[in-house]
């Protein structure tokens, strides 16, 4: 494979694998100025990235009544 | 030398009041290990939510969670004296309560999940969306909860775990690889393929 030259369905499998890892090799520089040139992929970057935030951001908070019932279940409701 | 002047004190202060943090953490286990109950029932205040939020993540469902979440500190309950203080007291517990994610999804097999064996298809999508004018900005909406909880559904546990683990939790590649029992590799590869499945699947029902 010529290193130099990366498609951007090169860069799409780059981007979902390595979000998030070392940035800095050969390739990820390759890919980081084709990022810079063309739209696609920066939008699918950009797109990858907004959905891993709203699945970070979707959190729930435990039922009132969860806590008092698993001291319960594991015995420690007098530990309180 | 380390400059801890009135300048770098704010600068260093996270580091020290997570170290801080760490080191009573490793106190109340070393006192819950010797049979301290108080210590037991504080390590569990301590993740209880984290480990509930976790378990919703996988099973999406508010009843397996809790179920999941009694059963997890049931195990580290009981198997406390086995921790070894080698990684963080967390990602120990993230590895029991991943394990029982996937022994209540392997016992429902409710559904056919998604092949992301093959990636071919993830890749080959029209990919250049532009997402900026989407009126979602927030998670608190109940239609991108729905979006979300239909997409993430389609993945089998095995890839939501990897991807709730390392992309929302935030472990590192290590520590996934570590809670889940898989390579290094393996956690990447599965990894990659997730983020495109979900995002693929978000972009499919914002173009709806």
């Amino acid at each position: 494979m010529n290193k130099d030259k990366v498609n951007c369905k090169d860069v799409m499998h780059h981007i979902c694998e390595s979000l998030g890892e070392d940035l800095n090799s050969y390739r990820c520089i390759a890919i980081k100025k084709h990022l810079e040139e063309c739209s696609g992929c920066k939008s699918y970057f950009e797109t990858v990235e907004i959905t891993i935030d709203y699945y970070r951001k979707y959190n729930v908070k435990m039922p009132k009544d969860a806590h008092e019932k698993l001291m319960k279940f594991l015995h420690l409701d007098d530990c309180e | 030398m380390l400059n801890y002047s009135a300048k770098n004190k704010d600068k260093w202060k996270p580091i020290f009041d997570q170290c801080i943090i760490l080191m009573e953490e490793t106190e109340i286990i070393k006192l819950a290990q010797e049979g301290d109950r108080k210590a037991l029932a504080q390590i569990v205040k301590n993740y209880e939510q984290t480990i509930y939020n976790f378990a919703f993540k996988i099973c999406r469902d508010k009843n397996k969670a809790e179920h999941i979440m009694q059963e997890t500190f049931y195990s580290m309950v009981k198997s406390l004296h086995q921790f070894d203080g080698n990684s963080k007291l967390s990602t120990w517990l993230y590895k029991i309560v991943s394990n029982h994610c996937l022994m209540l999804a392997r016992k429902m097999k409710s559904r056919p999940f998604v092949s992301l064996d093959d990636d071919e298809g993830l890749f080959e999508d029209k990919y250049a969306a532009d997402w900026s004018t989407l009126p979602y900005k927030s998670t608190e909406n109940d239609e991108l909860k729905s979006i979300l909880d239909d997409a993430i559904k389609k993945l089998s546990p095995d890839y939501r775990m990897i991807f709730i683990l390392r992309d929302v939790e935030g472990l590192s590649t290590k520590e996934t690889a570590g809670a889940t029992e898989l390579s290094v590799p393996a956690v990447k590869s599965r990894l990659h393929r997730a983020r495109a499945f979900l995002r693929n699947e978000l972009n499919k029902s914002f173009q709806k």
